[in-house]
């Protein structure tokens, strides 16, 4: 238990510091790349996913792993995926990023995160309806993932899953390099060529993307004291972010926050006199009847908090932060819909776009379509005025 | 001095004494104290479309990725310069083009 407990702080420590040195936020990821084609954490996002992917895979494969989470799928994960996304890119942060805010003094994410809490403890409230009517009716397979359909070796799965991926992207970054040389005036008869480059254009630039980037790492080490007090390239973080992940895999589940979440507010309203386990959803779904108590992803999720507070303190960015008033609304209304959302669909970012690709769940990529889809039409909806690239 | 900042496309960073002097002719200081994403950045775009080219907009904020944030989202309509207090106070200076 000891053992566990101190895994547990340190990856949560150690992910709490890298979204913070990172700034790895899904919100940035997703609404800058829309708002004006900014795909730098959208990148750090990607890389973090896949190379989780290809180790979780592998410790699959070879036994060292404690359990997948799989929800059933169906529409709920695209309802309350665009609900989750809606709701986490009006209040500024997603679910890992109001955590690691909360941890450098933001009180506008304490009040977010107050207000998931009052997300949670409502649809905690209407649980036993929902189940009916929406749960039931939404849902149409039983949840698994890729990893266990298929006879193929995980690791070979979420390898080719990865390369795969490195293709599409490689084809996509090659195709406008080679638009952009050829500019206007490329007809039909030169359109073929370069499809066909496209791959290998994207894949040298790639190459050369990933080299500058080491270089950078290699001097950037000259320097330790120095450079780790300097922001840090979302690369870094998702390096970092997939070690802490794939100990988090090996020693005790995929990583997930709105989950331990809901259980912190089953928990804390239990001390302060509420009979939290007579409420089917947190007595029999969260804590499957084993009581209402402090269970480890909890404390993992509590240090994730402490290890951006260390990060942000380290580098001279803590501080502590009052909102202006009119973002009051943001916070009330974004972590109320994050809190619900993450209720509905199930899961958040991290559950469903990160760990939830990262181990090839049904309900995940049905889920990340919601929350994307959410995060675009919220992004519009902010950018009205200024207009959109996308 | 080299840092991982070679690789983050971060802006110039200015001393403490042009970062005073460049507050001073600014024709332009939105308050962003508190403010977070994406605010600044959406804040940012609409005060560029009232000055004129050249002048100078400046963003006093605490929220961190805003110094990278915003002068990418202003991308090609001004120059960016960030100066950071150490003490999690920053300002953003845009100089239109």
């Amino acid at each position: 238990m000891v053992a566990t407990l101190l895994v547990a702080a340190v990856v949560g420590i150690a992910i709490g510091a890298f979204l913070q040195k990172g700034r790895f936020c899904f919100v940035n990821a997703f609404r800058d790349f829309f708002a004006y084609k900014d795909s730098r954490v959208t990148k750090g996002v990607l890389a973090a996913t896949l190379l989780t992917m290809v180790f979780w895979g592998i410790a699959y494969q070879f036994g060292y792993y404690q359990g997948f989470w799989t929800p059933d799928w169906g529409l709920t994960g695209l309802l309350g995926g665009f609900v989750f996304g809606v709701g986490m890119t009006y209040a500024g942060g997603c679910a890992s990023g109001t955590l690691y805010r909360a941890g450098e003094g933001y009180l506008q994410f304490w009040l977010t995160l107050l207000f998931m809490g009052v997300g949670y403890a409502g649809f905690t409230v209407a649980f036993p309806t929902l189940e009916s009517t929406y749960f039931e009716a939404l849902t149409f397979g039983t949840g698994a993932t890729l990893f266990e359909l298929t006879s193929v070796p995980g690791g070979l799965v979420a390898l080719a899953v990865a390369i795969v991926g490195l293709l599409v992207y490689a084809t996509l970054t090659g195709r406008s390099s080679t638009a952009a040389a050829f500019g206007e005036r490329a007809d039909v008869a030169q359109l073929n060529p370069t499809a066909l480059l496209a791959p290998v254009v994207g894949l040298r630039q790639f190459g050369r993307g990933t080299a500058a980037y080491v270089r950078g790492l290699v001097r950037a080490w000259r320097t330790p004291i120095a450079s780790s007090k300097q922001p840090w390239d979302p690369r870094t973080a998702a390096l970092g972010i997939t070690a802490a992940a794939v100990l988090w895999f090996s020693q005790v589940s995929i990583v997930g926050v709105t989950g331990p979440e809901a259980r912190w507010t089953g928990y804390l309203l239990s001390q302060v006199g509420v009979d939290a386990a007579s409420f089917d959803y947190w007595g029999s779904v969260l804590f499957q009847g084993q009581g209402v108590g402090v269970t480890v992803d909890m404390v993992m999720i509590a240090f994730v908090i402490v290890g951006a507070f260390v990060a942000a303190l380290w580098s001279g960015d803590f501080s502590v932060r009052v909102p202006k008033r009119r973002r009051l609304p943001n916070a009330v209304v974004g972590g109320l819909m994050m809190g619900a959302g993450s209720r509905l669909a199930p899961g958040c970012n991290i559950g469903n776009i990160y760990s939830g690709i990262a181990e090839l769940s049904i309900h995940s990529f049905i889920a990340a379509v919601g929350i994307v889809a959410g995060v675009y039409v919220m992004t519009h909806w902010i950018y009205r005025d200024v207009g959109c690239a996308i | 001095m080299p840092s991982i900042d070679d690789v983050t496309n971060a802006p110039d960073e200015l001393s403490d004494d042009r970062a005073d002097e460049l507050l001073e002719e600014a024709d332009l200081v939105q308050d962003m104290m508190g403010e977070v994403c994406p605010y600044p950045q959406v804040e940012a775009k609409k005060g560029l479309q009232k000055i004129d080219s050249g002048d100078l907009l400046v963003q006093e904020t605490d929220h961190v990725p805003c110094t990278e944030n915003v002068p990418r989202a202003v991308g090609d309509d001004a120059d960016a310069q960030v100066w950071r207090s150490g003490d999690a106070v920053y300002r953003i200076y845009l100089r239109k083009q």
